[in-house]
């Protein structure tokens, strides 16, 4: 039985471990330093670059990941399912006007029948002057 | 095979580990389904886990100012220790896995420990942060009550610190409980290169709380 074992999950030993621990201890470091620069819109994806060289290491060794192709389609299919959500929510805070009169570029109806383009009294949407009902 | 039924075929040839599970036809594919399972659960802690951080990043890009002013309450140095300290409990995790794969009872025992030291530092660590919030009244939404802000919202970021290291603290207090449990099962010399599946996924489940709070350290403690 332990020659499938070992044959099916090499084992790595504590020198590439310890080699994996030095290079994320290496990129904490380049991390906290990246963030005394400006890189100014660009701040967070340097961070974010940093962590996700990081977390691979994590997965590829600490995780066993490159040796388990199965699992590895697993996790990065997880990940995938999260770029989408990200990434397409982000395309909407980027994209989205805030709603200002100023912002539209046709005049708008505040409701069927109101003057168009013209300031209306919220309430009644008479010209503004009239009085009151 | 025609003789033989299946089962008494599989306790015939693999007996000689009280760990097999009926089920399972041999220990590989108990491993291997262990191993299924847990990488499942993982990604189902990846959504719960990336759901905050998309409303991390709606909140951000909408008040970047607050975010800023907020974020210079913490401090970088104690985040700083804290991502080496898991770092380092990720390392003798990792360390243990592989000393249970070669059958070294004493040294898987002794990186279990490490790790558990590492994990309660790591907690250690953090109640002094968050006691330092409570005290200054840096708390999530109507509760906050700092004095003196020059800008306004900073509530909104302290919501997302509390609720993200928060539910990342609880993941660490149940590895440290799960780790714990591996110690005990290690001392009855459960664990051999024949039977290693809860070092496994405990390690994998390990490693993916650091994984986290290798993105909430950028995010929580850097961001300009």
């Amino acid at each position: 039985m332990s020659h499938v074992n070992e044959h099916a999950h090499p084992v790595t030993g504590p020198k590439t471990y310890g080699l994996v621990l030095l290079a994320l201890l290496v990129l904490t470091v380049i991390t906290v330093q990246a963030s005394y620069f400006d890189f100014g819109p660009w701040n967070t994806v340097v961070a974010l670059l940093i962590a996700s060289a990081k977390g691979s290491l994590v997965a590829l060794f600490f995780m066993h990941l490159r040796h388990d192709k199965f699992n590895a389609v697993i996790f990065v299919g997880g990940l995938l399912f999260l770029a989408v959500f990200l990434i397409w929510t982000l395309f909407d805070i980027a994209t989205r006007q805030p709603v200002l009169p100023s912002n539209l570029k046709t005049p708008v109806q505040e409701f069927p029948g109101a003057p168009l383009g013209a300031p209306v009294r919220p309430s009644t949407g008479q010209p503004r002057g009239t009085p009151a009902l | 095979m025609s003789t033989a039924t299946p089962s008494a075929h599989a306790h015939a040839e693999h007996g000689h580990t009280p760990f097999l599970q009926h089920h399972f036809r041999e220990m590989s594919q108990q491993f291997d389904a262990a191993r299924i399972g847990m990488w499942l659960f993982l990604v189902t802690e990846v959504l719960l886990f990336g759901g905050l951080f998309v409303g991390y990043g709606i909140m951000h890009a909408r008040h970047p100012e607050a975010f800023v002013a907020a974020h210079h309450h913490l401090d970088k140095t104690l985040g700083a220790l804290n991502t080496v300290v898991l770092l380092v409990s990720s390392f003798t995790m990792v360390l243990s896995v592989w000393a249970a794969q070669t059958s070294r009872k004493k040294l898987l025992v002794l990186f279990l420990l490490l790790t558990l030291a590492c994990a309660g530092t790591f907690m250690v660590v953090k109640y002094f942060e968050y006691s330092h919030k409570f005290h200054e009244g840096l708390l999530p939404g109507k509760y906050y009550s700092h004095k003196g802000d020059t800008v306004p919202g900073q509530f909104l970021f302290f919501s997302f610190y509390f609720m993200m290291t928060g539910l990342h603290g609880i993941h660490v207090l149940l590895g440290m409980a799960a780790i714990a449990w591996l110690v005990v099962r290690a001392l009855k010399g459960h664990f051999s290169s024949q039977y290693y599946s809860p070092v496994e996924i405990t390690g994998l489940y390990w490693h993916l709380v650091d994984l986290i709070w290798i993105y909430l350290f950028p995010l929580m403690y850097l961001i300009s």
